[in-house]
């Protein structure tokens, strides 16, 4: 196995895994189009084919070097962003910062914007670490009202409104409230 | 030449609105592209509604102004955060970040400021002069296969940038040109990769693959130090270079002024491969290449000279070809068609005023970057003193909204965040964030003028290697790649 670390295997499986995935889906679409010759399925089977050679390139250059840099690259860093983890709890907390953006954008569509947001700023607040009640709730406020103040009143920005009651009657009593303030001025 | 621009002047300045219209460009250019989490390409796509209501010519030379702007905005936040406003300040963070990281910040803006307006003007004022031969040209010699020579020579130049590997730089490449091809294919319009959703047929967008990519990853790799404890909070001082700092620096001013302006000029990739040739030259004219990626001014003034020297020239593709060189320049079309105009060589004959009016915006507006620049990068230096526990959640929240208004579509906030999480993976294990974004960039692009230029030769490669542009890019594109990959099997490793 030489300089092999067990995350290098599981990165060449990821991107062979990708390939195959890929190359798969695309019998798909895989049909003519007349006036080109390689059809719909010609570019992106060579970029797959591309991804698996440059993956087992990826391999050899780690069995024989291990995570060492290759010499000469520009602008790569010696040391990736990497943090040593010594618990599961350190996975848990990465997962669950990486997990909560996702929920909320997941949850956009259903919810919407003007009701799911505050409690998204609250949770990411709370992932990063904060533990100060007072501080998460100040600031989730100042944060929703500046969002609130420059995107709905003075950029008019169309944002989620949700599609499930009581979120969509949430979103509909903030826009009749926008109105009014409209007709105010 | 002078009378003309001298007409565009007057009319810029002529006309209160007009001259409203320019400072909103120049300030909130700067503001959206120095701002972590939003960009130019945010407040452009915000904007782009509401520019049916303007003239042609007030349009595209806000899009214009904002596009001078933004490229320098850009540059602080790829400085401060590690952040890049947009792909063609990418090469800027390389050294920028860890000069913030030693204390040196203020250094580091205050020559992307110089650098950027340096750039900007000189090669404004180059476009000005040379726009009208300069396109005839390009109307005789550069089609589809000659694009895809350049595509092609791009991407080789892109994969020796970023990654741990030449494996790595090439798999991020690549992964950035897989991400292309979802959406409908550009000759037939068949759908690949939807998995079903038909929101996918439209492909991925930029903005928001741009935002996690990075954005959000880099969110995810403080958060995660923070989490952990090895969070530090970058250092902050207001220490401007000293002229005698940037003068012992001319020759890679004037270097990087010569790259960008001909990168820039290259439709299709204009100001991204301009910042990274130019920070690539740097490196290999440099005595000391080792000590880029640590924190050296040169590689500052290098990229920011270059990507702003490469933004007068984006725009002649585009108004001589109706090529955009970018996702803000891909922008501009969408003006002109709104106004029911098409981009292309008879812009100059039909609509001459248009023109110098957009020609002296974007001087003026690298002009007003030396002033107004130097005042606001003090004012956005005072970001860093934000705690992180308040600016993530808002950078978070300004990137989904970016997001999100581009297309009205919540799936480009799921994209912008799974970007994210794959951005904040990938960059754990070396590999190169810019290099996926301009695979992304350019794929389709590449794709497109791959397909068009088979069928001009059709799909002989005799032919097509009897255009000697083409022979030559391809050649250069081939010598890159081939270098690279002698040095991944034969070159001596360094230790990490």
């Amino acid at each position: 196995m030489g300089n092999l670390k067990n995350s290098d295997l599981v990165e060449v499986a990821f991107w062979l895994l990708i390939a195959a995935i890929f190359f798969s889906v695309s019998f798909n679409f895989n049909q003519p189009i007349e006036i080109y010759k390689f059809g719909a399925t010609g570019w992106p089977r060579v970029i797959l084919i591309l991804i698996g050679l440059a993956a087992l390139g990826n391999l050899y250059h780690s069995l024989k070097n291990g995570s060492k840099i290759q010499k000469g690259r520009v602008g790569a860093s010696e040391a990736p962003d990497q943090v040593n983890y010594t618990s599961v709890v350190d996975y848990l907390k990465t997962a669950w910062i990486l997990l909560i953006p996702l929920l909320y954008a997941i949850s956009l569509k259903p919810v919407g914007f003007y009701f799911g947001t505050p409690f998204f700023i609250s949770l990411v607040m709370l992932a990063w670490g904060e533990r100060r009640v007072k501080f998460i709730l100040l600031n989730t406020l100042l944060i929703y009202s500046l969002l609130i103040i420059l995107f709905m009143f003075i950029l008019n920005a169309p944002l989620p409104q949700g599609n499930v009651s009581p979120f969509y009657d949430f979103s509909a009593f903030m826009l009749k409230m926008k109105t009014q303030f409209d007709q105010l001025l | 030449m002078l009378d003309n621009f001298l007409t565009g002047t007057a009319t810029l300045f002529g006309d209160p609105f007009t001259i409203g219209i320019f400072i909103f460009g120049v300030i909130g250019g700067m503001l959206f592209g120095a701002i972590p989490g939003v960009s130019m390409l945010t407040l452009a796509a915000i904007l782009l509604p509401f520019t049916a209501d303007l003239s042609p010519s007030q349009g595209v030379m806000l899009f214009a102004v904002i596009y001078c702007t933004g490229t320098y905005g850009g540059a602080i936040t790829a400085i401060l955060f590690n952040i890049p406003g947009a792909p063609e300040n990418a090469p800027t963070a390389f050294d920028g970040y860890p000069m913030t990281q030693k204390g040196m910040a203020g250094k580091a803006v205050g020559a992307a400021v110089l650098c950027s307006a340096v750039g900007g003007i000189a090669s404004a004022i180059v476009m000005m002069s040379a726009t009208e031969p300069l396109a005839q040209w390009a109307i005789m010699n550069i089609g589809p296969p000659e694009i895809f020579a350049l595509v092609f020579f791009g991407l080789a130049v892109a994969s020796s940038v970023g990654g741990r590997t030449i494996w790595k730089g090439w798999l991020s490449v690549l992964f950035g040109l897989l991400i292309a091809t979802i959406g409908q294919d550009p000759v037939g319009g068949i759908n690949r990769f939807n998995f079903g959703f038909s929101d996918l047929a439209a492909g991925i967008a930029f903005v928001p693959a741009i935002l996690g990519f990075f954005a959000v990853s880099e969110i995810f790799v403080q958060a995660e130090k923070k989490v952990s404890g090895n969070y530090s909070a970058p250092k902050f001082s207001v220490d401007f270079p000293t002229f005698f700092e940037l003068w012992s620096h001319k020759i890679a001013v004037v270097r990087s002024i010569l790259v960008g302006f001909f990168c820039g000029i290259l439709p299709g990739i204009g100001a991204t491969l301009a910042a990274f040739m130019g920070y690539g030259e740097a490196v290999r004219w440099s005595k000391n290449k080792s000590e880029f990626g640590k924190g050296k001014l040169e590689g500052v003034i290098s990229s920011e000279t270059a990507n702003n020297a490469a933004t007068g020239a984006a725009m002649i593709p585009l108004l001589a070809l109706g090529l955009p060189g970018g996702a803000l320049t891909a922008m501009m079309v969408a003006v002109f068609q709104m106004h029911d105009l098409e981009p292309g060589p008879l812009v100059f004959y039909n609509s001459p005023d248009l023109i110098w009016v957009v020609f002296a915006g974007m001087f003026y507006a690298n002009l007003s970057i030396l002033f107004i620049g130097l005042l606001e990068t003090k004012t956005i230096l005072y970001l860093l003193k934000i705690p992180f526990q308040f600016l993530a959640p808002m950078i978070l929240m300004l990137a989904s909204i970016g997001a999100y208004i581009s297309r009205g579509l919540v799936l480009d906030v799921i994209v912008m965040f799974a970007a994210g999480v794959i951005g904040f993976l990938l960059r754990r294990s070396g590999y190169s964030i810019p290099g996926i974004v301009l695979g992304l960039i350019l794929g389709k692009i590449g794709e497109q003028n791959f397909a068009q230029g088979m069928q001009m030769v059709h799909y002989d490669l005799g032919t097509y290697f009897s255009r000697p542009i083409c022979t030559i890019l391809v050649i250069a594109g081939a010598l890159t790649l081939l270098k690279s990959l002698h040095s991944a099997f034969f070159a001596k490793q360094v230790n990490s």
